[in-house]
C-alpha cells in the first residue's frame, strides 16, 4: 500500500499535475500581492470622541488628495490619562495598532525616552519650523529631537473683568501685588465677592498653574539638562507662599484647593470674581449668549512677582509618528497635512481652539471669528515648559502631593517643598 | 534509588509521581514562574531613567520602598477598606443567610436573586455606582435630599472621606451575597436537631445562635474571609473605574499604585518589588487564616 502510493506519486501525469497545482497556487499569490500593493494604505490614530467630528473633516480633504492613503480615527475615551494608558499598552506589547498618535504635550518625553516615537527632526524644513510657536516645537522635543508635529496649542493665562476694573480706575495687574492689591479693594467695595480663583485641586492642573507663578518667582522646578531641582529654592518657596496668601486674605474662596478648570469658570462667569487663572477654551464659552460677563473680560499674560518675568505653561496636542508604523512616509505626510496652515484653519473655525501656527493668529478670517487671538498670542509667546524629562508623570505626581499638603496646610511650604525636592531628586537619581 | 524502586511501595510512589507530573508542570508554568519572574525583575532598575534597560540594583527597590510614602498610605488605605468591607459584608451575609435558609414562599427566587450582585462584572457595577453617587445627577444625592437628610447635593466622590466610603459600599453591595451564599451551604449543613434538643433544654434562639449555629458554620465563615481578604487586599477594578484612586490619592488602594507604576511611569523593577511584597502580605495572611480554618474544623469535628 505504502509502495504503491509513492510509485502512484512518482508516476508521470501525477508529476505534471502537481507542477500545475504549484504553478497556479504562486502566481495566484502574486497577483494577490500586487493587488495588496495597490491597496491604499491604511493609518490609524486615536484621539477624543469630541475632536473626532471636527478632525474627520480634515482626513476627508486629505483623502481626496492622497486616494491611496486612507486615514481610519479610533475614538478613545474622554479622559486624557485613559487614552495615554491606551497608547503606552499598545506600544508595551510591541506591535502597536496605531500608526499616528494624537499626543498631549506632557506625553512628549515619556514616549520618546521609550523609544517609542519616531524622530521627525530631519523631515520638518528649518523655514518651516519658524512658523510654529517655539513652546509647541521645544515641547514637541526630546534631548534634542523633535518627535511630535504640532497641531493646537494652549497656554495658561490672566482673565481679568475688564469693566470692572475700569470702572474703578485700574490698569489690568502686571504683578502678583497689583492683583492682590485691585482684588482687595474691589470685593471692600462689594463689587465682587471673590477676587483671585485658580486650579488648587491635586491633579495635572495644579502642576501647570504652579509652572506659571513659579516661573514668575523666578524660582525653578527640574533644569532638563543638569537635572537641579529647585522646588526647596527661596523662590519656590515665595511661590507657594503667595498662593497660600490669596486664600489667608480671602482673596481666593478656601474651596479653591478643591477647584479644577471648570470650577474656576463657573465661578468667574457667573460673574463673581475679579480676576482667574484658566487656558483659552474658557473665552469661547464666557463669550457665548446669556453669559454675565460677555463682552466685559480681558485676557492678558498671567502675573508675576516684581522683577521677574510672565509665565504661561504651554498645553496643546499633537501628532506623534509609532516607531513600529509600516508607513512612516505616509504618517508623515498626514502628520504634516493635520498642521498645515490651511488644515488648521478649518479645524479652529469648526472648533475654536488655539493654533500652533503664528501666522493663523493674525489671519484676518479667524481674527474675525475670534479677536481675542492676537492678545493671546502675547500670552502664548511667553509659554514656559512642564519639565521635558523621561520621568515627568512621577514628578509630577510628586509636587501635586506636597503642594496640595502645603495649600491645605497640612504642612508649611518650607516642610513641603523640601520634601517635594527630595523625593524629585531620588526620583531623577535612577 | 535501585532499592526503592525493587519494592512494590517504592514503584507507586514513582507512578504517582509521574501521574502527577503534568498537574506540577502546569502549576509550574502558571503560577510559580510569573511568581520568580516578578522576584528576579524586582533586584534590577528597568524604567525610563535606564531607557527600559534592566540594571542590577540588589535589594534596592526594596530599600527604595521603605522610604516610599506613597506605598505606605496605599497600603494603608487597603487596610482600612479590607478590614471595614470584610467585616460589614460578613455581618449582613450572615443576616442574609438567616433569612434564606428559612422556609418562605418565593425562597428559590430570592436565593437566585440574591446571588446577582455577585454574578454581574465589576467594571460595569462601578460605572453604576459611579452614576449612583454623582454629585449633580446622581439618585443616591437625590433621595437623601427628597428625606431632608441633606440640605444641599455632596459630591461624594469628589471629597477625599466619602470617596473611600463609596467605594467601600459599592464593594459590598457586590460581595455579600457571595459571601450569603457561602454561609447559607454551612447551615444547611447543620442538622436540625441539634436546634431541636438544644430547645428542649430551655435554650433561647438566640443562645441557640451562639451555641450552635456560629460554631457549626466557622468553617465556612473562615473561607468567606478568605476569600474576601484575597480578593479585597488586590481589589482594583472597582476603584479603577470608580475613582482611578482619587480624589488627591485617598483611595489609592495598592493594585491602584502598581498600575500606575507600571502602566503610567513605566518603572517595571519597582513595580515588581511592589508586587512582591504585596504577594508577600497576603501569603502572610492567608496561611495564618488557614491555619485558623484548620484548627476551627478540627473542633467540629470533634463536637
Amino acid at each position: 500500500m505504502h509502495r504503491n502510493w509513492l510509485r502512484w506519486l512518482a508516476s508521470k501525469k501525477v508529476k505534471s499535475l502537481l507542477m500545475a497545482v504549484i504553478l497556479f497556487v504562486s502566481s495566484l499569490s502574486l497577483v494577490m500581492m500586487a493587488v495588496a500593493q495597490q491597496q491604499p494604505i491604511r493609518l490609524t490614530m486615536m484621539l477624543q470622541a469630541s475632536e473626532l467630528m471636527p478632525l474627520q473633516e480634515l482626513v476627508r480633504d486629505f483623502e481626496a488628495e492622497n486616494p491611496d492613503i486612507r486615514i481610519e480615527l479610533i475614538e478613545g475615551p474622554d479622559n486624557t490619562n485613559l487614552r495615554e494608558d491606551l497608547y503606552t499598552t499598545a506600544f508595551l506589547l510591541g506591535d502597536s495598532a496605531y500608526d499616528l498618535v494624537y499626543m498631549d504635550i506632557a506625553w512628549v518625553p515619556k514616549f520618546a525616552a521609550a523609544g517609542w516615537l519616531l524622530d521627525i527632526s530631519s523631515r520638518l524644513q528649518v523655514q518651516e519650523r519658524e512658523d510654529f510657536l517655539s513652546g509647541d516645537i521645544e515641547g514637541g522635543s526630546y534631548e534634542g529631537k523633535l518627535y511630535r508635529m504640532p497641531f493646537r496649542s494652549d497656554g495658561g493665562m490672566l482673565y481679568y473683568r475688564q469693566d470692572l476694573l475700569e470702572e474703578a480706575g485700574y490698569a489690568p495687574p502686571d504683578t502678583t501685588e497689583e492683583l492682590l492689591e485691585i482684588s482687595q479693594d474691589l470685593q471692600a467695595q462689594g463689587k465682587a465677592q471673590w477676587g483671585y480663583v485658580w486650579q488648587g485641586q491635586q491633579y495635572e492642573g495644579l502642576s501647570a498653574m504652579f509652572v506659571e507663578i513659579l516661573h514668575g518667582f523666578g524660582g525653578l522646578w527640574v533644569d532638563p539638562d543638569t537635572l537641579e531641582v529647585g522646588l526647596d529654592q527661596p523662590q519656590a518657596i515665595a511661590a507657594v507662599n503667595f498662593l497660600k496668601q490669596t486664600i489667608a486674605e480671602r482673596v481666593s474662596p478656601s474651596g479653591v484647593t478643591s477647584y479644577q478648570e471648570e470650577e474656576a469658570r463657573r465661578v468667574f462667569q457667573s460673574g463673581q470674581v475679579v480676576f482667574m487663572r484658566n487656558w483659552p477654551y474658557v473665552w469661547r464659552l464666557a463669550s457665548e449668549e446669556g453669559s454675565p460677563i460677555r463682552d466685559r473680560f480681558g485676557i492678558k499674560p498671567m502675573v508675576h512677582a516684581p522683577g521677574y518675568s510672565s509665565g504661561a505653561c504651554q498645553g496643546g496636542w499633537g501628532i506623534g509618528i509609532a516607531k513600529t508604523t509600516r508607513h512612516p512616509d505616509a504618517a508623515y505626510k498626514a502628520a504634516a497635512y493635520f498642521a498645515s496652515p490651511e488644515a488648521q484653519k478649518k479645524f479652529i473655525l469648526e472648533s475654536g481652539f488655539v493654533p500652533s501656527r503664528r501666522s493663523l493668529f493674525t489671519d484676518p478670517e479667524l481674527v474675525a471669528a475670534y479677536e481675542y487671538l492676537p492678545d493671546l498670542l502675547e500670552v502664548i509667546d511667553n509659554s514656559v515648559l512642564r519639565p521635558p524629562i523621561a520621568q515627568y508623570a512621577q514628578a509630577s505626581d510628586v509636587l501635586q502631593r506636597y503642594l496640595s499638603a502645603a495649600l491645605t496646610n497640612q504642612r508649611t511650604p518650607e516642610r513641603a517643598m523640601e520634601a517635594a525636592a527630595r523625593e524629585t531628586r531620588q526620583l531623577l537619581q535612577r | 534509588m535501585s532499592n526503592a524502586l525493587r519494592t512494590i511501595r517504592g514503584r507507586e510512589h514513582l507512578t504517582g509521581w509521574l501521574l502527577l507530573l503534568p498537574a506540577l508542570m502546569l502549576l509550574a508554568l502558571v503560577f510559580a514562574y510569573p511568581i520568580l519572574r516578578a522576584f528576579w525583575l524586582s533586584l534590577f532598575i528597568e524604567n525610563l531613567g535606564t531607557n527600559l534597560e534592566p540594571v542590577f540594583t540588589g535589594l534596592g527597590n526594596y530599600v527604595r520602598m521603605v522610604g516610599d510614602g506613597r506605598f505606605w498610605q496605599s497600603l494603608w488605605i487597603t487596610t482600612i477598606f479590607t478590614v471595614i468591607a470584610v467585616t460589614i459584608e460578613l455581618v449582613l451575609g450572615m443576616a442574609i443567610a438567616l433569612v434564606l435558609n428559612e422556609s418562605f414562599r418565593g425562597r428559590g427566587l430570592a436565593r437566585t436573586i440574591a446571588i446577582l450582585p455577585w454574578a454581574l462584572p465589576t467594571a460595569l457595577i462601578a460605572l453604576s455606582w459611579q452614576w449612583i453617587f454623582n454629585g449633580e445627577f446622581g439618585v443616591w444625592n437625590d433621595i437623601l435630599l427628597r428625606l431632608g437628610i441633606l440640605q444641599e447635593p455632596i459630591n461624594w466622590l469628589g471629597e477625599p472621606g466619602l470617596a473611600l466610603a463609596s467605594t467601600i459600599a459599592a464593594d459590598i453591595w457586590k460581595t455579600t451575597s457571595f459571601v450569603a451564599i457561602l454561609l447559607l451551604a454551612g447551615l444547611q449543613s447543620i442538622s436540625e436537631d441539634l436546634y431541636e434538643a438544644h430547645a428542649i433544654d430551655g435554650a433561647t434562639p438566640w443562645q441557640s445562635f451562639r451555641q450552635i449555629t456560629l460554631p457549626m458554620v466557622m468553617p465556612q465563615i473562615l473561607i468567606a474571609v478568605l476569600f474576601r481578604f484575597a480578593q479585597s487586599f488586590g481589589i482594583f477594578d472597582l476603584v479603577q473605574v470608580m475613582t482611578g484612586g482619587g480624589p488627591a490619592g485617598s483611595t489609592e488602594v495598592v493594585s491602584v499604585y502598581i498600575y500606575a507604576t507600571v502602566m503610567r511611569y513605566l518603572d517595571f523593577g519597582y513595580g515588581a518589588a511592589l508586587v512582591v511584597i504585596t504577594f508577600l502580605i497576603l501569603v502572610a495572611v492567608v496561611a495564618i487564616a488557614a491555619f485558623l480554618l484548620s484548627k476551627a474544623q478540627n473542633r467540629t469535628e470533634g463536637v
